[in-house]
């Protein structure tokens, strides 16, 4: 049984048919890519997952339990977080508790305890700490530290983009979705992420569904790439059958540069 | 220091730097990028003695800082006589926490709550109606109290449930036609002509009419009954102590994190599992629930609770308090409601008022405009200004100079050698007020040595205004006046309040 | 069915909905491009009645007027609009502009002050006493009649004649004039409209012109038909011109007029037939408000606003 399904899911907004008939799956530790020209939906495929948008119709299936029309927070609670395209990170508090802030699923200390300092929200408190410090820790050196008490718009931009991953992480997520993880990142720090990305799969176990368009990411991280074009699935498959199949080209470059490819 | 990220030697024509130690690769450069990563903390960091006491501050431990808040509270009963320590003492306290429980519903959570006098009121009213001559129950305060909290943070959630789905722009609707609503009610629940007839019971008085609800209990809490003013003082101040030791406390909770998320990015908050709804909902019963507590208290000091005291005036007095203190800062309230608070008692009299005005019209002119020459010249020039007009006044306009100023004492007298005063005042003070509004907005447009030339009459216009307009309702609309001008211009130069924190905002 | 007691309930509410229906249009119009709760709307409606009540003591006053009850009615408008026009546009420049980048709940503080300064500054100097329009002996009011129960007075016909003028006139000007168009683009997406050429700063005064304007207008209506204004009469109004602006559906500009009439007609009805009647008439308003968000909170003819994310 697949992580994630999509079934026949559709989503329009007024006219305009963001999402036509779409489905496809995500197994249990696989890395699968989504490509498409811009306006393709990828982002809203996101959405829905993550419950901001309603399905107009279709359903949506997390390890086998329909998740579509849950109020987000719920989902997440389910097993399932992202990063933002346009990085929404908390910029006003620190890093450590941007972090912290997105335990809030897997915690129980209620709000009169936290207030009378009782012992379970002091034990909780610690624990969530530790949750934080070790998701942070994943990116070595970089969020390690002194970095941990900076306020989040002290970051640099590779640096959100690292802290906004592992605050997904901290929701104790068991699939990770990435909007873009590499967008505007200079040729290290694309490096660096395609290897981490790749590291979240064999050291921590995420399966995780990634929208990228710079496709030496996409070569190097997936197990799988489906492609998107006008809201439909145009193709689905390893990345060098789908890297060259003529629907694709066509999408991305137009008809005659397909007509040159073949 | 390591080589910072050292050059090949020759390269280009460049000097060749330090050769690399053998184990340069192995080094952790965290020592160089830490001290450039705390680059803006040490430029944020400020010089002289404001850097020197906001340094301190910021190192004393949490309990350190609530003593150096509250202890001169503490000490104030004893150095003072039992008038002043009701009206700077225990009103400032009562407006404090009243003040505090609305920053958690606004500066915590960000919902503009433009009703939140109505849970101060029902509680007073509640309380009243639990314990008072007029209703004839005699409850003790510590079963009343609870009852009272509860049932006004029940309030909170039945009035924040109907703006479940909404922005938060229309609960500052709803919340504003709820304190109508609610003053309306309570003027009108007496039994009398316009009540509803309830079912079962008819028509009951439960709330005393536009009279109010009078001869309220004093506390009887265990048996111990607080009567005196001291009484009430510490019992606030406890109450207070303890509510900030909580909100410490949730501020570093789970909750405080999911409510300073939900302000920064409810979208991103909902989506990294914290249900923002909920948590919405969580911090306007509380701020409700304050409210209420607040208003037991404020029923018994009064010994009576009356439909006046709970309305749009005291909404912007508390509001006031919060902004001036900082949105979302614990501490800062106390600080606004000792200003908020102040400031009018000592405007009652309109000598005192005096004083205040131009002794912040001064102020301002100092912290505004430096090195300290140019306000300097500034007031002379306004002074000599001022003598012109006057000489030249006196001279073709007598009615322009016949005027008094009323128990000024010295100061009023040298004054009124200086500004006009009309024997007849209304039409030209209402010029001159318009005259001196367009005046200081064109102020803010000009710069340099024209800003300066634009002060001196300015600053003339305001004294004239002052003297032969505002001067006559310094506890009532001017009092309003300068408050709303104080809200516009903090945001304007500090939408974070004095001692909220800078934000960095999405755009 | 006391069917003269329907007849003047209904005239009462369309006529008092016209005035709420031009304080919402301001209201609607500046939410729709700045997402701001204008506060100070209400105060300048009252600013406006009271600029009319001067004009008029400076032509003479309501006995004895300079120029003809008629005349001196439309110098008073034109007076009012411009005047409470050109007011609009300081507050925007001063209270709210600096605050474009600002945390949301800034400009609304800000608002909250201006309300607070306009209302308090009209205490001061006008004082809080009920100022006479004196309609009667200004224009004379005649009343007319269809069958043996439907009555209406000329005031009326006028108020309500005026504000539909007034609200066609604004949705020409929204929808056939370049500036419109402007505006329209400007409360879709400010930041593409501003790259499109437009120039958001005067799009935004211009928009402030407008609202403030027609809010003088039904201020003035407001003394025409009720003969008395006062420094506080922008409190209420105000509120109810918002919840009329909410309930049509904040950001449409049909949806504020048909907001406002309903608005007024619940109010009217309220007054005349349910049990506590005039002095519980704000709270069935507020009642109808709460319903409203209840069932449709994009109000009846607005649009719900799609996120991007």
């Amino acid at each position: 049984m697949a992580l994630l399904e999509l079934h026949d899911v559709s989503k329009a907004f007024g006219g305009l048919h963001v999402i036509d008939h779409l489905s496809l799956h995500v197994d249990q530790g696989e890395i699968v890519s989504v490509i498409g020209p811009n306006g393709a939906g990828k982002t809203t495929v996101f959405n829905l997952i993550t419950g901001i948008f309603h399905v107009d119709s279709g359903e949506i299936v997390f390890e086998g339990d329909k998740i579509s029309g849950l109020a987000p927070h719920r989902i997440t609670n389910r097993g399932i977080a992202r990063t933002f395209q346009t990085l929404r990170l908390f910029l006003n508090m620190t890093v450590l508790e941007n972090v912290m802030a997105a335990e809030y699923g897997h915690t129980k200390a209620t709000f009169l305890e936290a207030m009378l300092q009782l012992p379970r929200s002091r034990r909780e408190e610690k624990r969530i700490r530790k949750l934080a410090e070790e998701k942070l820790s994943f990116f070595g050196q970089r969020l390690a530290g002194y970095r941990h008490d900076q306020p989040a718009y002290s970051l640099s931009y590779a640096n959100r983009r690292r802290l906004e991953i592992a605050r997904a992480m901290a929701t104790n997520a068991r699939l990770l979705l990435l909007d873009e993880p590499a967008a505007g990142m200079n040729p290290h720090e694309t490096h660096e992420m395609t290897e981490l990305i790749g590291k979240l799969r064999d050291d921590a176990g995420y399966s995780i569904l990634v929208i990228e368009h710079d496709m030496h990411v996409v070569e190097g991280i997936s197990d799988r790439v489906i492609a998107l074009d006008h809201g439909i699935k145009i193709a689905e498959g390893l990345f060098d059958e789908v890297a060259t199949h003529p629907l694709v080209v066509e999408a991305y470059l137009g008809v005659r540069a397909e007509a040159e490819a073949v | 220091m390591s080589s910072l990220g050292g050059g090949q030697p020759g390269e280009g024509g460049l000097p060749a730097a330090a050769p690399e130690p053998v184990d340069a690769a192995d080094r952790s450069k965290v020592g160089v990028d830490e001290w450039v990563a705390r680059v803006d903390e040490r430029r944020a960091a400020r010089k002289g003695l404001t850097g020197l006491v906001a340094r301190g501050w910021k190192r004393l431990p949490a309990p350190g800082r609530l003593v150096v808040l509250l202890g001169p509270f503490a000490i104030f009963p004893f150095i003072t006589n039992e008038g002043n320590l009701y009206r700077y003492g225990l009103i400032t306290l009562i407006y404090a926490l009243l003040a505090m429980g609305l920053n958690v519903v606004v500066g915590f959570a960000g919902l503009l709550d433009l009703g939140y006098v109505a849970f101060f009121g029902f509680g007073a009213y509640l309380y009243g109606i639990m314990a008072s001559g007029h209703s004839g129950h005699h409850l003790q305060a510590e079963i009343a109290i609870p009852i009272v909290i509860v049932s006004t943070a029940l309030l909170g959630l039945l009035l924040g449930l109907t703006s479940w789905r909404l922005l938060g722009d229309y609960l500052a609707i709803v919340t504003l036609f709820f304190l109508q609503a609610f003053v309306i009610f309570v003027n009108n629940a007496n039994g009398g002509l316009n009540d509803f007839s309830y079912p079962f019971v008819g028509k009951v008085d439960l709330t005393g009419g536009a009279n109010g609800l009078d001869q309220i209990d004093p506390f009887n809490l265990f048996g111990y009954h607080i009567t005196t003013t001291k009484g009430y003082y510490f019992f606030t101040l406890i109450s207070i102590t303890l509510l900030m030791t909580m909100l410490y406390f949730v501020n570093g909770s789970r909750t405080g994190r999911a409510w300073r998320a939900l302000r920064e990015d409810p979208l991103a908050a909902e989506v990294m599992s914290m249900p923002v709804n909920r948590l919405k909902l969580l911090a306007f019963m509380f701020g409700a629930a304050t409210a209420g507590f607040s208003g037991t208290i404020y029923g018994a000091v009064q010994s009576g609770a009356f439909p006046g005291d709970y309305d749009v005036g005291l909404l912007i007095t508390i509001y006031a308090i919060v902004i001036l203190g900082g949105l979302g800062s614990i501490g800062g309230v106390v600080i606004g409601a000792l200003v908020v608070n102040g400031a009018p008692e000592l405007l009652r009299s309109s000598a005192n008022a005096r004083f205040l005005f131009y002794g912040v019209l001064l102020l301002a002119l100092f912290v505004a405009m430096r090195p300290w020459y140019k306000p300097v010249v500034v007031l002379l020039g306004t002074i000599a200004f001022g003598f012109a007009v006057h000489g030249i006044a006196s001279q073709v306009w007598s009615r322009g100079t016949a005027g008094h100023i009323a128990g000024g004492g010295r100061l009023g007298r040298a004054l009124e050698h200086w500004v006009l005063l009309p024997s007849h005042t209304s039409t030209i003070a209402g010029w001159a007020y318009f005259a001196l509004i367009v005046s200081a907005l064109v102020l803010t447009l000009v710069r340099g040595w024209w800003r300066a030339l634009v002060l001196i009459p300015t600053l003339y216009l305001a004294a004239f205004v002052w003297e032969n307009k505002l001067v006559e309702q310094v506890s009532g609309a001017t009092r309003l006046i300068l408050l709303g001008t104080l809200l516009v211009v903090i945001m304007n130069v500090r939408p974070a309040g004095i001692f909220g924190t800078s934000r960095v905002e999405i755009v | 069915m006391n069917w003269s007691l329907f007849f003047g309930e209904l005239v009462s509410g369309l006529t008092l909905g016209s005035i709420y229906a031009l304080i919402a249009l301001g209201y609607t119009m500046v939410y729709g491009i700045l997402k701001l709760l204008n506060f100070a709307h209400g105060d300048v409606y009252m600013v406006g009645a009271f600029i009319g009540f001067f004009v008029l003591q400076w032509l003479g006053g309501p006995l004895k007027p300079v120029v003809t009850g008629w005349l001196a009615v439309a110098i008073m408008f034109a007076v009012a609009m411009i005047g409470c026009g050109a007011l609009g546009v300081g507050i925007e420049r001063f209270a709210y502009r600096p605050l474009r980048n600002a945390p949301r709940i800034a400009p609304l503080i800000s608002a909250l002050g201006v309300s607070i300064f306009l209302q308090n500054s009209a205490l001061l100097l006008w004082g809080p006493q009920f100022r006479n329009y004196d309609s009667f002996d200004l224009v004379g009011v005649k009343s007319y009649h269809i069958g043996s129960n439907f009555f209406i007075s000329n005031i009326q016909i006028l108020t309500i004649s005026v504000s539909i003028a007034l609200t066609i006139a604004l949705t020409l000007v929204v929808s056939r004039t370049r500036t419109g168009k402007a505006m329209r683009a400007t409360s879709f997406d400010r930041d593409a409209a501003e790259m499109m050429g437009i120039s958001i700063d005067r799009v935004i005064s211009f928009t402030f012109f407008l609202g403030s304007a027609l809010a003088a207008a039904g201020g003035i209506m407001f003394g025409l038909v009720f003969g008395q204004i006062f420094s506080l009469m922008g409190f209420t109004a105000g509120l109810k011109g918002f919840t009329a602006a909410v309930v049509g559906g904040i950001g449409s500009i049909p949806g504020a007029v048909l907001g406002g009439f309903l608005i007024g007609l619940t109010e009217a009805f309220a007054t005349g037939y349910l049990p506590g009647g005039s002095v519980y008439a704000n709270l069935y308003v507020f009642a109808l408000l709460i319903a409203m968000f209840l069932i449709r909170p994009s109000g009846l003819l607005g649009s719900p606003v799609i996120q991007k994310v």
